[in-house]
């Protein structure tokens, strides 16, 4: 090995110790300075990278197999007795929607196609069904704000106890999801900015109820239990969400 | 009520997590090059920790486990979004945040310049640098052969000099 060859394992990792006594004092000198230009490089590359980071914001976790609940701060709503939908439930309930859902083809990131709004909304549910935790932990106050605020929006917090808040895909749009806890159980929110319908569009199913709301240039669909009575939260949910663009 | 094996089970994931979030946030951050959505992949990578937790047989083997979970949610969230890869010159201000941090002039254009790297070659270099992983254990986590990752670190290196006395001139 020559001094290039020792320099190359030095630019590959130049804290990993090696034996030069193979080459001459020369050689050895021009190594040793290389070595240390790299171990300073390495020393700003490491302060470079050092980003501040913010408080951990753990989110709610699900029970897990026999669990029947997820902490300490679990209140006595009823459960299902029963996991959540499987798709090809879901699937079906899609397929009966409202002939009034937004007809069109609509392209995810995932390359999913779907009929229509109401489809693609019902969809989201299974893709995070933890979301749909019985808790009475609310979502950090940091993380709604920041949630609801990336899409453009706004909600006030007395709407009632929302324990969980996400950013996620609708139509290619980031939107807030967020689940509030009902009466019967949790109730998914999903604010849509740009998603105009041209009226309130049900949602059924067999275990679930739900609709999309038409709120100035776009939509709120809420979804909660099939016992659960949406016109109570309805329109406190319209009043309490702003959009701000 | 909680059983006994449901409190250890949290018990577990908090102490895991408590010694591991910062480790997380900073690969997750560096790998998307954003805040907000380092703290989108971090919220996501936890709950996937949480629901495989059992699959940890060894706590000690947990920073490779929960790094490869964050790795993973960093490619779903990219791939459900469709997002392109970073233009340094349209930054959202996210990313402008991130490179704005801190008062040495001279570490801001560090930080540019690895912003500018590939992630072929930021990648390895954070893993090395900042969170201390071996070429070995770096080849593992990036399913690469360990030579490979040895000349990616050492083409960051050099790539990241060039730059760097580039903006010095």
């Amino acid at each position: 090995m020559d001094s290039k060859d020792y320099k190359d394992i030095i630019a590959a990792d130049p804290s990993a110790p090696f034996d030069d006594s193979e080459l001459s004092a020369d050689e050895r000198a021009r190594v040793a300075a290389f070595r240390d230009e790299m171990q300073a490089l390495d020393a700003k590359i490491k302060a470079a990278l050092s980003v501040p980071i913010p408080e951990l914001d753990l989110p709610a976790l699900p029970p897990i197999d026999g669990s029947k609940e997820a902490g300490a701060n679990v209140v006595d709503l009823p459960l299902r007795n029963k996991p959540r939908l499987t798709t090809p439930v879901w699937l079906g309930i899609a397929a009966s929607f409202a002939i009034a859902a937004v007809l069109g083809v609509r392209f995810l990131g995932d390359q999913t196609v779907y009929p229509s709004l109401a489809a693609e909304v019902v969809a989201h549910l299974d893709h995070e069904p933890y979301a749909l935790t019985v808790t009475d932990t609310p979502v950090a106050e940091h993380r709604l704000v920041k949630v609801v605020g990336r899409s453009g929006a706004e909600i006030d917090t007395d709407v009632g106890l929302i324990t969980y808040a996400r950013s996620c895909v609708i139509n290619g749009k980031t939107i807030p999801h967020l689940v509030m806890q009902g009466k019967r159980g949790p109730i998914t929110l999903l604010l849509m900015p740009d998603e105009m319908v041209d009226g309130a569009v049900p949602l059924s199913g067999k275990s679930i109820n739900g609709v999309i709301l038409p709120v100035g240039d776009g939509s709120i669909a809420i979804i909660g239990e099939r016992e659960e009575n949406l016109s109570e939260i309805e329109q406190r949910v319209v009043d309490s969400v702003t959009w701000r663009i | 009520m909680h059983s006994n094996a449901d409190k250890e089970r949290k018990l577990r994931f908090d102490r895991i997590v408590a010694v591991l979030y910062p480790d997380m946030y900073r690969y997750a951050a560096w790998l998307s090059r954003d805040a907000s959505v380092a703290e989108e992949v971090v919220q996501e990578a936890l709950l996937r920790a949480w629901k495989s937790l059992d699959a940890l047989r060894d706590d000690a083997a947990a920073k490779p486990w929960l790094l490869t979970i964050v790795r993973r949610e960093n490619a779903r969230y990219f791939e459900r979004k469709r997002l392109d890869t970073v233009d340094i010159d349209s930054l959202t201000p996210a990313q402008s945040a991130m490179i704005a941090g801190g008062e040495d002039s001279e570490i801001r254009d560090v930080r540019e310049a690895i912003f500018r790297l590939e992630d072929d070659y930021r990648e390895p270099l954070v893993l090395q640098v900042l969170l201390g992983h071996s070429t070995k254990e770096i080849a593992e986590l990036m399913g690469m052969k360990q030579g490979a990752v040895l000349t990616r670190l050492h083409r960051a290196r050099l790539k990241l000099k060039a730059v760097i006395e580039e903006m010095a001139a």
